[in-house]
């Protein structure tokens, strides 16, 4: 009992069908208290029909949802215990910044003393103690996002909803905000769902991710299971970078298997996880580019070796990539460029010695559309 | 010199298209108004400048009371027009979505395409004594005799609120289009009631269109001559027929010019006075 007593959000096999399409297919997760938990997805695999279910804007087909064991499928949302930060923050125009934070307040009946209260301390919290007088319109992106936050933290909700609300901002201010929400919410402890396809925003937040594809949760885990051991093809194709190929198996012994790209190269992969891998199946491999170790003279320690040539140079400070040719075979391979003095004066043709582990070479068998088991770690 | 050359094009092409604003205002607006200040201030007799039309309409009581039933009225079918015009343009911009939406606001359009005259004898037919409603009620049994439903104040307001709906719903419309669902969403999401939500996020956002559509129906109203003649009878003193009469059965152009201006001037300031009631400016409604 006292297990359950720390789960703030429970969703048991919810479905939401609107005609002619599934948008939410059977998904069930439970959301500890305290933590922020993120749904990752591409857009239209239903993470934001899912998230307007838990806040009461639609109703679930099947399925249940539980807010601290209380089931919330006949709870308006203006009675759920859960308040939403929307994609535009929907500040309301009409009103100064106060006025904004005092809104729930008022309608929970709250004494004029005790809101003016209130709302001085969230302000102060979030960092704009003298901004209560303005208009939204005054207010910088940061500081609006802010606003929206105060707004529905001052209520004190079990559960806080995020709407993308980092997606208007741009790049560096996105950065910022992404480190101010964490520590905001570790601060209030309140439990965060937020939503997002920015897969970076999600891996930089949260403590739990859902990977979300089709009305379906892919995989459910911590920011580092997702990145080093997705368990699915799109989960290590949507986390992070990745060389990505399709290749045929072509032999297998006990602790690893060989396999041949399509474009002509060849890997070691470790076997890790239990499957059904047969000589001559199909199967999608992904190397992160920043697995493969880069060198300019010959190594062989490590299972997995290619010469290449620099094709070509993307320069991009500190993200900078190389696309590397294997001159036997013609194909290609992504790598991230070392930041080391070796490697300043390299250009176009050099010659550079490629090696990486098996475990760092996933491979997925490719079952006709299907993409299932996982192979390596 | 060829870029002065070129400005002075463009100055010129400027000038053209504005010619027909202009001839507009100055011909049909500016110029009869001249004429009629001209007429309101000048005896007859002599020819001599006079203030006595003036005078007139504030010493009559017949002439300033028609003129403050007028606006009194006026003022209540405005009132009761937003009221009837709110929660049908709300479910328009609002509850719709797609084809059906532009159906029902059709279907408010499309009466308009009748002229005012035909729609207001439709009224006649309906609510005289041997109209539809009277025959209903007889054959029905609840009333005795035949009912006379025209001719009363009630009438009058029914019509000018039938004739001006259509001028409050499009401006509430087409605010209540501008306003995002998520701000409606979010007023239920922090605990709102319904209530809550249409009275301090959904009314404070329609407040340049209710006060657009307020200003254009009060307007119409007032400068109503139609209805008010049509359904109210004899005995419906709209102030517009003291300028008909004025005018046209006494023959008295300087006096029926002197309530013409009154009309103007009265009407302006009774709708400045809303604005400044309501704390809204007329450049803030209009753009």
């Amino acid at each position: 009992m006292s297990k359950h007593c720390k789960i703030d959000l429970a969703c048991e096999n919810i479905s939401k069908h609107f005609s002619g399409f599934t948008a939410v297919d059977n998904v069930s997760f439970t959301i500890p208290k305290g933590s922020f938990f993120s749904i990752l997805g591409p857009s239209g695999c239903g993470k934001t029909t899912l998230l307007r279910m838990l806040a009461g804007f639609e109703s679930p087909s099947s399925g249940d949802i539980l807010i601290k064991q209380q089931s919330m499928l006949d709870v308006p949302p203006n009675k759920r215990p859960v308040n939403m930060v929307f994609q535009h923050l929907a500040l309301f125009p009409t009103m100064n910044v106060e006025q904004n934070i005092g809104y729930g307040l008022r309608r929970q009946g709250v004494a004029k003393a005790e809101i003016t209260e209130r709302v001085a301390a969230v302000l102060a919290r979030v960092g704009l103690a003298d901004s209560g007088k303005k208009r939204v319109e005054q207010l910088s992106g940061g500081q609006r996002q802010r606003i929206a936050l105060a707004r529905c933290l001052v209520l004190n909700p079990t559960l806080l909803l995020l709407d993308e609300p980092l997606g208007a901002l741009d790049l560096k201010l996105r950065e910022q905000m992404k480190i101010e929400l964490k520590s905001l919410q570790k601060e209030f402890g309140t439990t965060f769902v937020y939503i997002t396809h920015d897969q970076s925003e999600a891996l930089v937040m949260s403590d739990q991710i859902a990977v979300m594809n089709k009305g379906k949760f892919e995989q459910v885990g911590t920011p580092h299971q997702l990145y080093y051991q997705p368990e699915t093809a799109f989960v290590a194709g949507f986390v992070g970078d990745s060389n990505r190929w399709h290749g045929t198996i072509i032999s297998v012994d006990d602790s690893s298997l060989m396999l041949k790209t399509d474009d002509g190269l060849s890997f070691r992969a470790k076997v890790a996880v239990e499957q059904k891998l047969e000589k001559g199946a199909k199967v999608e491999v992904f190397v992160r580019p920043e697995a493969i170790n880069v060198s300019r003279t010959a190594h062989s320690e490590d299972d997995n070796q290619l010469t290449c040539t620099v094709q070509t140079l993307l320069f991009d400070g500190a993200n900078s990539q190389i696309i590397a040719l294997e001159p036997n075979s013609g194909g290609k391979i992504t790598v991230a460029m070392p930041q080391t003095s070796d490697f300043v004066d390299l250009k176009t043709g050099d010659q550079l010695f490629l090696n990486w582990s098996a475990a760092q070479t996933l491979g997925f068998l490719v079952e006709s559309e299907n993409l299932v088991s996982a192979v390596g770690a | 010199m060829g870029n002065l050359g070129a400005n002075a094009r463009l100055k010129l092409g400027l000038w053209l298209l504005l010619m027909p604003l202009g001839l507009w205002l100055l011909l049909l607006i500016i110029l009869p108004h001249f004429e009629l200040l001209i007429f309101s201030i000048t005896d007859p007799e002599d020819g001599a400048f006079t203030f006595e039309f003036y005078f007139e309409f504030f010493t009559e009581p017949l002439y300033w009371r028609t003129f403050l039933r007028t606006a009194v009225m006026s003022i209540l079918a405005t009132i009761l027009t937003l009221i009837i015009a709110f929660p049908v343009a709300f479910y328009i911009a609002k509850m719709l979505k797609g084809r059906s939406k532009g159906i029902v606001f059709a279907m408010c359009l499309i009466p308009f395409w009748v002229s005012e005259l035909v729609r207001t004898f439709g009224w006649m037919i309906l609510l005289r004594e041997s109209g539809v409603i009277s025959n209903f009620l007889q054959w029905s049994g609840l009333a005795a005799g035949p009912v006379e439903l025209l001719y009363t104040d009630a009438t009058i307001m029914l019509g000018l609120v039938y004739s001006s709906m259509l001028f409050m719903v499009v401006p509430l419309v087409s605010t209540l289009d501008s306003l995002d669902d998520s701000y409606i969403e979010a007023g239920y999401d922090l605990g709102g009631t319904n209530w809550n939500v249409i009275r301090e996020i959904v009314i404070p956002h329609a407040i340049p269109g209710i006060v657009s559509g307020c200003i254009i129906v009060f307007m119409l109203s007032l400068g109503n001559y139609l209805t008010p003649v049509l359904l109210g009878g004899k005995d419906s003193l709209w102030f517009t027929e003291q300028i008909y009469t004025q005018f046209i059965t006494r023959f008295n152009w300087e006096q029926g010019s002197a309530f013409g201006l009154l009309l103007l001037v009265l009407s302006s300031l009774i709708v400045w006075l809303g604005l400044k009631a309501s704390g809204q400016s007329f450049t803030k409604t209009m753009g």
